[in-house]
């Protein structure tokens, strides 16, 4: 049973990457259409044309900066959120509804309307204020509000597997605390968190690794424009846009290598950390 | 709980990997050839010889199948057209094949089947800024003797679009170029001028236009580059120009507009539809806009319905008068087995009786003269002599295989010359090298 498993195992995922990484080591040549399309191979010629170039360096700038920003306020607002969702109370069915709304919206659609909610003259943003500022037209404030929208439509999906962390935590334990005089603050850090360090952990990498290939947002909003371009951006104008298949494929090979080192880097640091507190 | 947590993370890192080759993976089918053949030889540049050219008269009694491949139908003209046409044409049976309503998306749909040497579009509606592009990889018919013996009947300007390496790629169907609207109630006479027409937004409203770095800015800046007499490539399309005094001045007139605020604020953000609303709302004195806005902005309820017009653009001070042309050119697949049926669909598309349901019925723009001058469309659309005009005034974009590439060097650099983050002049330097470069990937 496992052999066909692997097979399209082999077929769907295997086969993309490495046809991916062989276009990223040839030339692709526009003029030689339909004749030799290929020239000869390029060797390492695209990563290095990629690696020299500024366009590069400053998307994986902008890719850290949004990814960092965002999952930091989306964990803690997500937090929040689950904590408050998990207290019972009346309504809670409703809140928990109402608060999944804007993680069932279309990426593209919440690009949409947070871009009119901030046009500098129509959207109700500046009003609001009182500014006159062109949100999507200058740097940093482009960046913001992607990190902005991002948070907006993430921290419910983050807050949802926490909760889920939340509820498996027996709720005998925090009597038990109680009984011990143990404070709010105290029952939180010494038993909400290292329990739900697992579950807070998947949710991590999951925003994560979802952050550092954002593309939708940036399209829409900037068009990359201000500061905004991600290296998922990059790759995509570069390999359809432009159509110049060697380089776009080098650089969305880079991105998955920068995309596997951060994953990498997660389960060293913290699964190690996760053994540590469930053997504790 | 180790091992759980092991085989969590893998499944993880398996969704990463693939989402992130699915940016590489989702390009075309590698068509073997190739491999040995000088790959390394380099022939002249913009070389189409060898490339087929259709026979006018292998339309006369064709027979069989044609699909014609184009953007989706939102308006339903192509839909109506193709059925009177298979009522006309009983021996052909015509078929649409509707892909994605983004531009970008027909493209890379039809982009995909040529390189995979499918047959399965005959008949395709290109976008004007992709002729070039499919001739140069011999992707579609060189449609010259056809396109000649129609010549005097097509608004002269629109052939430039199907124009490459001096031949005719395809017929052109429909076309657009841009107008400048204004108030009524607070403009009395039509300015001579662009500087003029600055001068009266500045006095009382100011002006809005496309000013986001996408194509839309291409449009605009090129609009005012080409009537202040710059150039973007040199006349065989070979070498960039576009770092030119007259380029720099018509750059550092938007500019002006910008920092002194006769350009709406925000402009730099704003694409089509975001220029439409703010017009609407009765913001603005000017706006430079497609056709589309004219229907729209006489629409009940907006704050200019009846306080506007439109005139074509009017002259840059001390050069001349521009337009960008857009629209669409109907070309025929190198691939098709049934060139004469696809002809004749094409011939049958752009005959003076179709053009005149489109335009009628759909507010699609013709490439016909004649159309314009026909009574019935006269009355429907008071514009229908100011839109000839524009359209006889207007260029197309620079034709280039690699003009993804032109245009973003354009709009970026001349976005960020807007914004305030760079001068004019060096907008205009760091798009010559980037349009160099790219010139040079070809």
């Amino acid at each position: 049973m496992v052999a066909p498993s692997m097979v399209l195992i082999a077929i769907v995922a295997l086969w993309p990457i490495i046809y991916a990484i062989w276009l990223s080591m040839h030339e692709y040549s526009l003029r030689q259409a339909g004749l030799s399309r290929w020239a000869s191979p390029a060797g390492f010629g695209n990563y290095q044309d990629a690696l020299q170039s500024a366009e590069f360096w400053s998307a994986t700038r902008v890719t850290f900066i949004f990814t960092i920003a965002s999952v930091i306020l989306e964990t803690i607002l997500g937090l929040a959120m689950a904590m408050a969702m998990h207290s019972a109370f009346k309504g809670q069915g409703l809140l928990r509804t109402v608060v999944l709304v804007p993680w069932a919206v279309l990426t593209v659609v919440t690009a949409i309307m947070w871009k009119t909610i901030f046009d500098p003259n129509l959207g109700f943003v500046n009003s609001l204020l009182g500014t006159s500022t062109v949100w999507l037209g200058q740097e940093p404030h482009a960046l913001m509000v992607m990190i902005f929208a991002d948070v907006w439509k993430t921290a419910p999906f983050m807050a949802l597997l926490l909760l889920a962390g939340l509820q498996v935590i027996p709720g005998e334990i925090y009597e038990a605390a109680k009984v011990d005089g143990a404070t709010a603050m105290q029952r939180f850090r010494k038993i909400t968190l290292p329990l739900l360090m697992p579950a807070l952990l998947v949710a991590l990498i999951f925003r994560t690794l979802d952050a550092l290939r954002a593309f939708d947002l940036p399209k829409v909003l900037t068009n990359g424009a201000n500061d905004t371009t991600t290296l998922s951006l990059l790759a995509q104008r570069t390999f359809q846009e432009n159509r110049l298949y060697g380089e776009g494929s080098a650089l969305s090979i880079l991105t998955f290598i920068i995309v596997m080192a951060v994953s990498f880097a997660y389960i060293r640091l913290v699964g190690g950390n996760i053994r540590g507190m469930t053997e504790e | 709980m180790q091992i759980q947590w092991r085989r969590n993370a893998a499944l993880l890192l398996g969704c990463a990997v693939f989402a992130t080759a699915g940016i590489a993976g989702c390009g075309d089918d590698d068509d073997g050839g190739g491999g040995g053949e000088g790959g390394g030889e380099s022939a002249e540049t913009g070389t189409t010889e060898g490339a087929k050219t259709i026979d006018p008269a292998s339309m006369e009694g064709a027979k069989g199948d044609v699909t014609f491949c184009l953007g989706k139908d939102t308006s339903g003209d192509k839909t109506a057209l193709n059925k009177k046409f298979n009522e006309e044409n009983p021996d052909i049976k015509g078929e649409l094949l509707e892909f994605s309503t983004s531009a970008d998306e027909q493209r890379a749909q039809f982009v995909q089947r040529q390189e995979a040497k499918s047959g399965e579009c005959d008949v395709f509606y290109s976008d004007v800024i992709w002729t070039a592009e499919f001739a140069s990889q011999k992707w579609i018919f060189d449609m010259t003797p056809y396109v000649q013996e129609r010549e005097s009947e097509v608004i002269p300007a629109t052939l430039e679009t199907v124009n490459y390496d001096g031949k005719l790629w395809g017929m052109p169907q429909q076309t657009d170029a841009a107008f400048l609207y204004y108030r009524t109630d607070q403009v009395k006479e039509k300015p001579a001028t662009w500087q003029e027409a600055y001068q009266r937004a500045a006095d009382n409203d100011g002006i809005v236009y496309q000013g986001a770095p996408y194509e839309g800015l291409t449009c605009d800046f090129l609009e005012l580059a080409y009537a202040a007499g710059g150039e973007v490539l040199n006349e065989d399309g070979t070498q960039a120009v576009i770092d030119s005094p007259e380029n720099v001045k018509a750059l550092q007139f938007m500019v002006d507009g910008v920092k002194d605020g006769t350009a709406a604020r925000g402009v730099t953000t704003y694409m089509e539809e975001e220029s439409r609303r703010y017009f609407e709302s009765g913001k603005a004195t000017f706006m430079r806009n497609w056709p589309y806005a004219y229907a729209l902005g006489e629409k009940k309820g907006t704050a200019v319905a009846g306080k506007f017009d439109v005139m074509p653009f009017p002259e840059f001070e001390g050069a001349g008068k521009a337009a960008i042309l857009g629209g669409h050119n109907l070309v025929i697949s190198v691939f098709t087995d049934n060139p004469g049926a696809a002809l004749k669909y094409v011939d049958f598309l752009t005959q003076e009786e179709q053009q005149i349901i489109e335009f009628r019925d759909f507010t699609l723009a013709p490439t016909l003269a004649s159309v314009y001058d026909n009574g019935a469309i006269q009355k429907k659309y008071p514009f229908a002599a100011d839109l000839k005009e524009s359209v006889a005034q207007a260029r197309a974009r620079p034709v280039s295989p690699v003009y993804p590439q032109i245009s973003q060097a354009i709009y970026k650099n001349v976005n960020e010359a807007l914004a305030g983050r760079t001068s004019p002049e060096d907008a205009m330097k760091a798009a010559q090298s980037e349009m160099q470069s790219a010139l040079e990937t070809f």
